[in-house]
């Protein structure tokens, strides 16, 4: 009769849904608001990962997974994949981008200048208990610089292309609804290079940061040295139907290009960029990047290898589902055991 | 033309929750995997409101198949009540319309992870597998762009090396589940993780079968009247799980796949792992109409 | 997090999701009848074929739908899906060149899409996948060089997929399937 009865399953997902939930409590506008202004960084992070640009709706799905990471991007990618595309941006191009941060570490100093912008870099990691005891914290206030940084800058490659250090990698022209798109396409090996590079932008950044980190640590070719690293903003450029280019408004990008010693007198680049500032991800991704040419198979720098495996909705998905039942698979298995237990027992009478 | 014609009226999502674009996708590949039986086609594979390797690949088949007046049974181990299965199916119900239900003879789409059910499919019918992995030879190569190839040349003797070290190390294959077997003569395909017990009902059966892997992107089918011969060698024959002379101690049927239940006594019982014919087992037993299909198995014994 | 009212689908999804029943179920069963929700090649092509796809049609009327589908018009040697009369010899030389894929990639080969007559004709008797022992179909319209055609370019697993129509009905015949001309 217990057969009958059970419903259970049913029941027992929604109730533990509730308790998630009930802990969370309330989630209204001001709360997906405050997330949204007071976490700007874990909020870029999110939608880098989630391919999504959209500060409302990241701070709305932490909200509502109470800040579990991978969930919040789940929660963005399925709802980003049933939206339409509705038009193409035109290409955004370094020269153009509105640079808050650049750093090389290749040369003390660049044309256009070194710009440290927003960053704790230098700052002392002291935990500010004070806030815990009544005595809030309040930001000192920035002095602007004498001479402002211009917004934009030159790309530092193009000076290196320019002095013959770097190859100018071929150009291919490629009309805006031809270039492949990983969200719609298979990811398949030899990836194309708008694969590798879309397939990092929106690849975990803890995974990224753990076979980036094994590259540089030596399981890699090339070691890398951060030619630019930029957190910037760009212009998203659109065309009307009736042909005329206007701006949709601007989205935080970073992007890191790093660099080899150099093979065969020229020097080698890497390149990772994302939406968000994540600085972390894109020295990560542009070292892998700098070492996948002629990487050997199944190493972590093979591309196979290391887009596959940093892929955070299809990663953190298969870890979490052997939670799921698998008695059928077990009791498959047990079944050959005692069959080829059965088969030999003089095997476990063997004295020692 | 202005910016409104390039797209539609807002909707929170559209039916059967995949967009258009998607479902003709999928649409383009499910007939190629029809096209060649057993081999693995590479999909884009959206993002569902459900985490990978619970069921993603198979979803996407079933939303793209749904309509309205489909009747749809979602098993997980067999059992219509399993967390996930319920999750699945409630889903499906919610972004389609369709009805739900548990019973096989029922259901026009059957999605399931890990099991087929015991009573036989019809021609009308159609079951999506689950898959999680869908590479037979992943255990022999991962990497998948060798593997591919690999499948390109027929090249699958690294897969028969395995099974006859086994037999000279165990005495016999030790293969549980996810059995690869050769599709049509050419393809071997993984037929999911369904236990040996499962294997011979996809060969030659009147139902169509598609197998999809959300996480790793590929699809793959079994059409009606398919060969799929699990590889096994001429004097060392397939060896279904040893379930064929076990009686479910709730329902007092014998001769189908048993759960096993360990007790504390260090004794077992088992019990159906197809639940819903269990169901009807008991709802029989106490004078209920409750019609019970044919069945693969008769007396324990696979009946082609 | 919740979803309120149950969707209903809209006359094109509908239309959609019928049209590829039938071409499922014609495709799983080689040889048998299936009923397309209506007669023509529109809604093929609507159920199948968006930007992702390259298209070659020889149909004057159907080009201006494939494009405003998103496909690209291309020739028959680059095209995944292809519109064409296979009446005449002409028609069988399109589908002689389309893409059979390869065996690496057997997906990459061509979906045609032709008009024929059901149950007069030529018989042909088909085996394989999807079906039971033989199954006999007679069909008319087509240019008997198709059936050659065909056989050169289905190196299973490469091969080309083929539907034919007839008014409302498809019959399919994968790649799979051999066709013996009697």
């Amino acid at each position: 009769m217990a057969y009958v009865a059970t419903r259970g399953g049913e029941r027992a997902i929604e109730q533990s849904e509730r308790l998630f939930r009930a802990e969370l409590g309330r989630i209204d506008a001001n709360r997906v608001a405050q997330i949204r202004n007071a976490l700007p960084w874990l909020i870029d992070r999110v939608m880098g990962e989630a391919s999504l640009y959209d500060r409302d709706l990241a701070a709305l799905a932490l909200a509502q997974t109470g800040g579990d990471l991978y969930e919040a991007v789940l929660v963005l990618r399925a709802w980003r994949t049933t939206q339409p595309r509705l038009a193409i941006a035109e290409p955004v191009t370094q020269e153009r981008l509105f640079t808050h941060r650049r750093i090389s570490a290749a040369f003390k100093d660049i044309p256009g200048g070194q710009i440290l912008g927003p960053t704790l870099d230098y700052s002392h990691r002291m935990l500010a208990t004070d806030v815990l005891e009544g005595r809030p914290f309040d930001p000192a206030p920035v002095t602007p610089a004498v001479r402002p940084a211009p917004a934009q800058q030159p790309s530092l490659a193009a000076w290196q292309k320019a002095q013959g250090l770097v190859a100018d990698p071929p150009r291919a022209d490629v009309a805006p609804d031809a270039i492949p798109d990983l969200t719609r396409e298979p990811l398949l090996f030899p990836a194309s290079r708008a694969h590798t590079l879309q397939s990092l932008a929106r690849a975990d950044t803890g995974g990224v940061l753990a076979l980036g980190y094994s590259a540089m640590r030596g399981y890699g070719s090339a070691h890398p040295t951060v030619n630019e690293l930029r957190l910037a903003e760009a212009d998203l450029r659109v065309r009307h139907p009736r042909g005329t280019v206007f701006s949709a408004g601007r989205v935080r990008v970073s992007q890191a290009e790093v660099t080899s010693k150099g093979r065969n007198g020229q020097l080698e680049l890497g390149f990772c960029a994302t939406l968000g500032w994540n600085e972390v991800k894109t020295i990560a991704g542009a070292t892998l990047d700098l070492n996948a040419p002629g990487a050997a198979k199944n190493a972590a720098t093979d591309p196979e290898f290391f887009l596959y495996h940093t892929e955070p909705v299809e990663a953190s998905g298969f870890c979490i589902h052997f939670k799921l039942p698998h008695y059928v698979t077990f009791q498959s298995a047990l079944d050959a055991l005692r069959g080829a237990k059965a088969a030999s027992p003089a095997k476990e009478e063997v004295p020692a | 033309m202005s910016l409104a014609t390039l797209t539609k009226p807002w909707a929170a999502f559209s039916y059967g929750f995949l967009d258009a674009s998607a479902k003709r996708e999928l649409r383009r590949k499910m007939l190629k995997a029809i096209a060649v039986p057993g081999c693995q086609m590479p999909y884009a594979s959206r993002e569902v409101p459900m985490a990978r390797g619970w069921g993603t690949g198979g979803l996407q088949v079933t939303l793209t198949l749904l309509k309205p007046t489909s009747r749809v049974k979602v098993i997980d181990q067999g059992a219509d009540d399993s967390v996930n299965a319920a999750s699945i199916r409630k889903f499906l119900h919610r972004v389609s319309g369709a009805t739900e239900t548990w019973d096989t003879l029922d259901a026009t789409i059957i999605q399931s992870r890990h099991r087929v059910p015991e009573e036989r499919l019809r021609d009308d019918q159609i079951l999506v597998l689950q898959v999680p992995n869908p590479e037979p030879l992943r255990p022999v190569e991962p990497n998948m762009s060798t593997a591919r190839q690999m499948h390109a040349d027929a090249d699958y003797g690294r897969l028969w090396l395995v099974l006859y070290e086994q037999i000279v190390r165990s005495g016999r294959v030790m293969q549980g589940a996810a059995y690869p077997s050769l599709v049509n003569g050419r393809h071997v395909m993984t037929p999911s993780p369904i236990p040996r017990w499962d294997v011979p009902k996809l060969n030659m059966a009147r139902h169509l079968t598609f197998l999809s892997a959300g996480r790793e992107k590929r699809l793959y089918a079994v059409p009606p009247f398919t060969r799929v011969e699990p590889l096994a060698f001429s004097d060392v024959p397939y060896k279904v799980e040893d379930h064929g002379n076990l009686t479910c101690s709730r329902s007092g049927v014998t001769g189908f796949f048993m759960n096993e239940i360990p007790q504390e006594d260090g004794s077992a019982v088992h019990e159906l792992s197809d639940s819903h014919l269990g169901i009807k087992a008991i709802r029989r037993a106490e004078g209920e109409a409750a019609p019970i299909g044919a069945t693969w198995y008769q007396n324990g014994e696979f009946r082609a | 997090m919740t979803l309120h009212a149950t969707p209903v689908p809209d006359a094109a999804e509908t239309r959609a999701n019928a049209t590829f029943e039938a071409l499922m179920w014609a495709l799983s069963r080689p040889g048998t009848v299936q009923p397309l929700p209506e007669p023509g090649h529109g809604a093929i092509a609507e159920a199948l074929v968006d930007r992702e796809c390259r298209a070659f049609t020889d149909d004057p009327a159907l080009a201006p739908r494939l494009a405003a589908f998103g496909a690209a018009l291309v020739s028959p040697v680059h095209a995944d899906h292809a519109f064409v009369s296979l009446a005449r010899p002409a028609g069988v030389a399109s589908f002689a060149q389309l893409p059979a894929g390869s065996a690496l990639y057997p997906d990459e080969g061509a979906t045609v899409v032709a008009e024929a007559r059901f149950g007069t004709g030529q018989r042909l008797r088909l085996t394989g996948p999807g079906i039971e022992t033989t199954a006999e179909i007679t069909v008319d319209g087509i240019d008997p060089g198709l059936w050659a055609a065909r056989a050169a370019r289905c190196r299973y697993p490469e091969g080309i997929d083929l539907f034919l129509t007839c008014g409302a009905a498809v019959i399919g015949l994968p790649r799979s399937t051999r066709i013996e001309v009697l």
